[in-house]
């Protein structure tokens, strides 16, 4: 019976602090990007660069209307 | 003979309609193509169209709408890659100014004046650098 309860404790502290643990770990998950100034004075990151190049020559190709020469 | 006209009626709203749905977009890129051989409408870096000095409310109407249609199209695909509208607005710019712009048309990068496009390719800001034709 006493050992029932300290069990009971014992799961509740560990749940709680796993919990704790948890929220904790979600507050820090956002880390700061860098800084991007744009509008005329474009500035990216060269990795951007080459992750949306394909989307930008589909978006051409399939949208001429959008890209008059 | 009732039926036969109405149906006649319909044929003939339906065609109005599908007219006047397709006829703005079609006019829409015949006067920014026309403006951008007479040098008063070109690409820019940001991948928007840009208008250099003074022109009519036609082509000024024109770009706006383009350009709309372009942050339309661009919204939704930094939405689905999960970057900034700007970002994806940016690299389509490197790609319009690499392979959509010809020869004595003009071109803006940056903040910097209109430049006409000579018989070489246009030297592309540093972050394009891997943007090919």
């Amino acid at each position: 019976m006493r050992y029932g309860i300290w069990i009971g404790r014992t799961t509740r502290l560990a749940s709680g602090a796993l919990l704790a643990g948890m929220v904790g770990g979600c507050i820090q998950v956002r880390a700061p990007e860098k800084p991007i100034e744009i509008n005329l004075n474009v500035k990216i990151q060269q990795e951007v660069v080459v992750r949306l190049q394909q989307d930008a020559k589909d978006l051409i190709q399939n949208n001429p209307e959008l890209f008059p020469e | 003979m009732t039926r036969s006209i109405s149906r006649t009626a319909l044929l003939a709203a339906l065609l109005g309609l599908g007219a006047l749905g397709a006829a703005p977009a079609f006019a829409q890129d015949a006067v920014i193509s026309a403006a951008k051989a007479a040098g008063t409408v070109g690409e820019q870096a940001d991948g928007y169209l840009g208008i250099k000095g003074t022109v009519s409310g036609d082509v000024r109407s024109a770009v706006d709408a383009l350009n709309i249609k372009r942050r339309a199209a661009y919204t939704d695909l930094a939405s689905k890659r999960g970057v900034t509208v700007q970002d994806m607005a940016a690299v389509t710019g490197c790609q319009t100014l690499a392979s959509r712009v010809s020869q004595g048309q003009i071109y803006r990068i940056g903040a910097g004046n209109w430049q006409t496009k000579g018989a070489g390719a246009i030297a592309l800001p540093d972050y394009c650098a891997t943007a090919a034709k």
